[in-house]
């Protein structure tokens, strides 16, 4: 269960992130994952549903763009969509692949929907 | 401006915080970050002291720990080596290394099902690696996730026995996509396993990686074993060139 390890790290960063930005709570959270990781988002999203328990991020919406793998390929500079992880050029045959898009495993960004009161007397105090 | 310090709080936007309304917060940080930085640390370790390490992987029983005992007595004298072994439970692996007398550290995941760079780099507090030259980590046997985290190797080796069927790296395609060396094990079980074709099989490691060099070998009988030790001894050679 790795994705235990994932989920683990993603709620330090939304901690983290909600902290210093006076967030109370998190309605939702924008996660990228390529194909080329071994993700499965239902599991991403049910390990999340427990690991968000009482915390800032409970009962956020884990919301997961699965991003497709393309290529570019070293031989010809032609870039393309690889199809079931064939990594093959449309073009040339040739099979020097470089991934350009597939191995992504970030946040893009998550949605405040309050913040936090201490947090707002501290913004107004140092104005 | 970054999200790490509060200097993104500005005049501008100090309103939304304020406002107890509905905001977008952009973050762009990589989930395995600390793992990440962890490996760099890793690495930088192994370069420090002049160690080529290498990650070993494969899914359970592909003959990861008999392929290390029998590289033990085939390698070079001058060459000299350790190894951590992972797996979910049970010393055994380190035990059977040890008993060749060469240094092996065990580290039981419990319930992880692969190794990272943390639980790797607790592993190098006990084991000195003063005059080693190569250090194998054996990864947990496991197709699916190793190949995410990073652990500080420069080599990945992707093992793939004749008894597991020759359409393993298409069922498997980003594991056998992250290896730098693959190696088909257990040919020496080819003459009864009729269905494995070894055609088919380096069709399906190529159809995700095309320029994979791939070693057939047996630990059993030494078939194929002196490719496997000279990939070994020239990745030393380049290691030590590259630090
Ligand atoms: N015939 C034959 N059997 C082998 C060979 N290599 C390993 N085996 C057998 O395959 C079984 C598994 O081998 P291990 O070396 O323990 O495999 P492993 O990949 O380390 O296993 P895990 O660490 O549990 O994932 C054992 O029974 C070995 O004796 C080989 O080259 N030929
Ligand atoms: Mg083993
Ligand atoms: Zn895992
Ligand atoms: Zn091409």
């Amino acid at each position: 269960m790795h994705e235990t390890a994932i989920v683990s790290g993603l709620m330090r960063i939304l901690e983290q992130k909600a902290a210093r930005n006076g967030v109370a709570h998190i309605s939702s959270v924008l996660l990228k994952v390529g194909r080329l990781q071994a993700v499965e988002p239902q599991q991403l999203v049910a390990c999340f549903e427990m690991f968000a328990e009482g915390t800032v991020a409970d009962g956020a919406e884990l919301v997961i763009y699965v991003v497709g793998v393309r290529g570019r390929c070293r031989a010809c500079a032609t870039e393309f969509d690889v199809p079931r992880f064939h990594f093959e050029c449309p073009a040339c045959a040739g099979s020097d692949i470089e991934v350009i898009q597939g191995q992504e495993l970030y946040i893009e960004s998550f949605e405040a929907s309050s913040v936090s009161s201490v947090n707002n007397v501290k913004a107004r105090a140092d104005v | 401006m970054c999200d790490n310090c509060g200097c993104n709080v500005t005049d501008a936007n100090r309103h939304l915080l304020e406002n107890d309304e509905h905001h977008t917060i952009e973050v762009l940080e990589n989930l395995l970050h600390e793992n990440d930085i962890q490996a760099d640390h890793n690495r930088a370790h192994f370069e420090d002291h002049g160690v080529f390490a290498v990650n070993i992987m494969s899914g359970p029983g592909s003959g990861k720990t008999s392929l290390l005992e029998a590289t033990i007595h085939a390698l070079p004298p001058g060459l000299r080596i350790a190894v951590i072994e992972g797996d979910l439970e049970t010393e055994n692996d380190a035990e059977r290394i040890r008993r060749h007398g060469v240094p092996a550290i065990q580290i039981t995941t419990g319930m992880a099902c692969h190794l990272d760079a943390h639980m790797v780099h607790e592993a190098l507090h006990e084991l000195d690696l003063t005059g080693i030259d190569i250090l194998f980590i054996e990864n947990v046997g496991n197709l699916v996730c190793p190949a995410s985290f990073d652990i500080g190797q420069h080599r990945n080796v992707l093992l793939l026995s004749v008894t597991e069927g020759d359409d393993k790296p298409a069922k498997y395609p980003i594991m056998f996509r992250a290896g730098d060396q693959v190696l088909i094990t257990k040919t020496d079980l080819l003459p009864y396993i009729e269905e494995f074709s070894m055609a088919r099989a380096r069709a399906s490691v190529r159809a995700v990686r095309g320029d994979m060099p791939i070693i057939e070998l047996s630990s059993k009988n030494g078939n194929g074993m002196e490719q496997w030790i000279a990939w070994l001894v020239q990745s030393v050679a380049e290691q030590k060139i590259a630090a």
